[in-house]
């Protein structure tokens, strides 16, 4: 052979023959991937409300107890519901409570944290307080001025949650018991920016999980509104007095054992409800009396 | 029109495809001319082989086409044979909750972003393609042409982003309202689509021949007029070329839109109020559609990829028509 | 009547020509807006820790080094695969196709993949190879759906490149008696090749930006992948997912910066090659 056959011609076939193998071998692993159990492994599966304390609260308990996996998706309260009563997960996650045709699939439920929804205005708006009905009315797109709730006469800038959302599910569910919302409505995928969006237009309304009222990131500030009468803070919630307020379940088949016991008692120590619960916008379970 | 390179190599810009270069493709190998050459059955078949190694290389661009109508198109089926084409193209509500799956505000929406952005966009872009051409120092050149060129190399998120963070809030600060809706969705979306037009246009633009320029200037035309009537004109098909080009960029794009047009279902009543695009309904709805929905968001892809079919297939067209003319 | 043409020749003409200017200089203008933005937002980020540090927390504080790994990581990869692919394709167009109805098909594809709009090309990786397949997220999907978004690409530019070796350097080879394959692999890819590695450069750049294609591919998992198997989210996922939530804006801006930083690197890369290489031939 030509000591100097070794440019361009081999090095592509070399770099084609190598693409391939990586190819041809991924294909036969993946074929042949399955999600094979390891014995000390937990699948938790649900609502992609509360994921984030799922998630964090899974890395922080996998870094406590090496040799333990926990594995945490986000795919929706009622199939979290689902897999968890047909096995397929460990635990399921849910930011709704069970339906009535749920109520006989023999789950366990554990309260892990509070969720209160605020009805946030910008700060400069004169409104303080509304009714339920008048929420509701609103975002349904049947008022349409500020004027005609008490404020000033500007056109309402309704910003909605995107229809993933748990906390547009809850407001839904609770609000405008299970109306539709005004489909002109801004739909925004986050709560970081229906609260930025709100911070900054002076016409703008939504709703987000009370704990994110108050943000360490920004210097923006929202009004959350008072509500048929009660103020939402903490104590309200935790005594259920605030009309917009939701649990956040772990479902699980049967009372939990071994790794899931393990599992869901690390969730709900006072060192995750204090930091991640708190961090993720919710109040710990132990605020409240429901 | 010939793009030939002369002697000195000079940089060959290809013509939007329907030349397929036969003038610069190299010559054949000489055949029996001093009857040294003598070409082995063994050099044959490699050579040979070798061939039809690149065709099937080149024939990958055919099969990656076919295999995304064939994924795509078989996952987004359902929803056609369910409700019907004309139900689907033409049903003017999407609300997937309720079991209503119409595109037509979505593509009525698309086209509208689209407009708008070719309406701000393309004489910016054809301005500054003229400017890097025809008024540009070597000096400006420097630095125009590598702007556009980093402006081509920025992420979409980004520009998203950006959109989100700065330009809403200024749109929301003078015009009221939230600063989500078409308006805002148009400046991202020109922005975007300057470098895909000014490339193409400067390349159209650039490929006419000097000589023509010199017989205008002769004649005692300003630099103005010898662009406005007799570049222009003369580099007319590679400029559609580029502005359609344009066109399918913009009314593709997902991630610029989805952050500043406000994602509402309904075909706006403004430009200053929120709405839903082809594209955007997708990044919106997939994190959760099932069943049907999601059936049908692969049909919206499905839509999406033809109408850019179609816009290539327009280049080509335009550009044989062209070709015809001159 | 002349002199009143005259004037208003010169006028339209200055006129225009300021108008052609603004367009460059609001384009310069926009590019500079954005870039000045991004940077004088995101500097404060851009510390050791932020770089090479995991995300900590529901709310992502820390740093972003399982994203640029993957960024890398499925860069690198779509490259890997798309490279050969694109590089002898464009050698098959540029040097051995007749003009016909197979490379008019050829031609038609490739213009068809380069402006399918990438969330289409998310779904074709989702359905193909995460799916079809059975890749499951990771990054192997991910560049395979990547590199049909890159091949057109690179095609054009290989292309581009080596049309424009000149004739004459081609002639003294076959003069010499060199066969086909061995001019071009000796002398036109060679010869073509600082273009060549322009081109590629600039498609990493745009590989690295993509966002709605690693998406549906990759998925969204913080996690820095190691296998080709791996799932991962990259730095414009990151930075969508961000923004979206929109409560750790810092971070999200820290991104945004790296990003372009990023991608200005492929950009000035690209330009270094074909800056070196003009000098080089004179």
């Amino acid at each position: 052979m030509h000591p100097r056959w070794l440019p361009v011609k081999s090095r592509l076939l070399a770099v084609t023959l190598v693409a391939a193998a990586l190819l041809s071998s991924a294909v036969v692993a993946g074929c042949g991937r399955s999600a094979s159990g390891a014995t000390d492994q937990l699948t938790v599966t649900g609502s992609t409300t509360v994921l984030p304390i799922a998630e964090v609260a899974a890395e922080d308990f996998m870094t406590a107890n090496p040799g333990k996996s926990v594995l945490v998706a986000g795919v929706g309260s009622s199939a979290g519901i689902e897999s968890v009563s047909s096995g397929t997960s460990d635990i399921g996650t849910s930011s709704r409570d069970l339906k009535p045709e749920e109520a006989g699939l023999g789950l366990v439920d554990t309260k892990i944290a509070l969720d209160a929804i605020a009805v946030i205005v910008n700060p400069s708006n004169p409104v303080d307080s509304l009714t339920t009905s008048q929420v509701a009315d609103i975002f349904e797109g049947k008022i349409r001025n500020w004027k005609e709730v008490g404020g000033l006469d500007q056109e309402i800038g309704l910003v909605n949650r995107d229809e993933a959302s748990g906390t547009r599910e809850a407001f839904t569910k609770i609000v405008l018991g299970g109306g539709d919302f005004d489909p002109t409505a801004a739909v925004l995928p986050g709560t970081g920016q229906v609260r930025s969006v709100v911070a900054q237009s002076p016409t703008a309304i939504g709703y987000i999980s009370l704990g994110f009222v108050e943000s360490k990131f920004t210097k923006e500030r929202v009004k959350a509104l008072v509500i048929d009468g009660i103020a939402p803070d903490e104590n309200t919630v935790a005594a259920g007095t605030y009309p917009i307020s939701r649990v956040l379940h772990f479902f699980t088949k049967g009372e939990p054992t071994g790794l899931t016991k393990e599992y869901i008692d690390f969730v709900l120590s006072s060192k995750i409800q204090d930091e991640v619960v708190r961090d993720a916008g919710f109040l710990p379970i132990s605020a409240g009396v429901k | 029109m010939d793009t030939g390179s002369d002697l000195t190599g000079r940089d060959v810009a290809p013509d939007m495809c329907a030349d397929d270069g036969e003038a610069m493709r190299a010559p054949e190998p000489p055949r029996k001319s001093t009857g040294l050459t003598k070409i082995t059955r063994a050099t044959y078949l490699k050579e040979a082989a070798l061939q039809n190694l690149f065709l099937l290389c080149a024939c990958v661009a055919v099969a990656g086409v076919a295999l995304i109508f064939i994924f795509v198109g078989l996952k987004g089926w359902p929803i056609f044979a369910k409700i019907g084409l004309l139900e689907f193209l033409g049903g003017a509500t999407w609300y997937p909750t309720k079991e209503h799956f119409g595109i037509l505000p979505l593509i009525i929406n698309s086209l509208l972003a689209m407009s708008g952005a070719l309406l701000l966009g393309a004489p910016l872009a054809v301005g500054t393609a003229v400017f890097l051409s025809e008024v540009a120092s070597p000096k400006a050149r420097s630095i125009v042409r590598p702007a556009v060129e980093l402006l081509a190399g920025i992420p979409s998120v980004v520009y998203g982003f950006f959109g989100l963070v700065l330009l809403r809030p200024i749109i929301a600060g003078l015009f009221g309202g939230l600063g989500f809706g078409l308006l805002t969705v148009w400046l991202i979306l020109a922005v975007m689509i300057v470098p895909t037009i000014a490339t193409l246009t400067e390349d159209a633009l650039r490929s006419v021949p000097e000589g023509i320029r010199e017989a205008s200037y002769s004649m005692g035309a300003t630099k103005w007029q010898t662009i406005w009537r007799v570049l222009l004109p003369a580099a007319k098909i590679g400029i559609i070329d580029a502005v359609i080009l344009g066109m399918g960029r913009a009314i593709g794009e997902t991630m610029a839109v989805v952050m500043v047009a406000g994602n509402a279902r309904v075909i706006p009543d403004g430009i200053l109020k929120p709405f839903l695009t082809l594209t955007t309904v997708i990044v919106m709805d997939m994190p959760y559609a099932s069943g049907d929905h999601r059936t049908a968001l692969f049909g919206v892809a499905i839509v999406l990829f033809i109408i850019s079919m179609l816009f290539v297939a327009a280049i080509r067209v335009i550009s044989r028509f062209g070709k015809g003319m001159s | 009547m002349q002199s009143r043409e005259r004037i208003s020749k010169t006028f339209t003409n200055r006129v225009a020509l300021g108008v052609i200017w603004l367009a460059a200089i609001g384009t310069v203008g926009a590019l500079g807006t954005i870039l000045l933005y991004v940077i004088v937002n995101g500097i404060g980020q851009i510390t050791p820790a932020f770089i090479f540090t995991y995300p900590k927390g529901v709310n992502m504080e820390g740093g972003i080094w399982p994203t640029i790994q993957a960024t890398l990581y499925v860069t690198g990869l779509a490259m890997l695969i798309t490279t050969p692919v694109a590089v002898l394709a464009a050698v098959y167009l540029a040097e051995y196709a007749v003009q016909g109805r197979l490379v008019r098909i050829i031609r038609f594809a490739a213009d068809s993949l380069a402006s399918v709009p990438s969330i289409v090309m998310g779904l074709f990786g989702l359905a193909a190879f995460v799916e079809g397949i059975g890749l499951g997220f990771s990054v192997l999907a991910a560049a395979l759906a990547l590199s049909f978004l890159l091949l057109p690409i690179i095609v054009r530019t290989t292309e581009e490149a080596i049309r424009a070796v000149p004739k004459y350097i081609r002639w003294g080879s076959y003069g010499l008696g060199a066969s086909k394959w061995q001019t071009v692999s000796k002398i036109v890819l060679p010869s073509a090749l600082p273009r060549i590695t322009t081109g590629v450069i600039l498609a990493a750049g745009r590989a690295a930006g993509e966002t709605a294609v690693v998406i549906y591919t990759m998925g969204t998992m913080i996690y820095a992948p190691v296998s080709p198997l791996d799932p991962g989210r990259t730095m414009p996922v990151h930075l969508m997912l961000m923004s979206q939530e929109g409560i750790n804006l810092p971070a999200a801006y820290g991104t945004a910066l790296m990003l372009v930083l990023l991608v200005l690197g492929f950009n000035l890369a690209a330009r270094w090659i074909g800056r070196r290489n003009r000098r080089m031939q004179g």
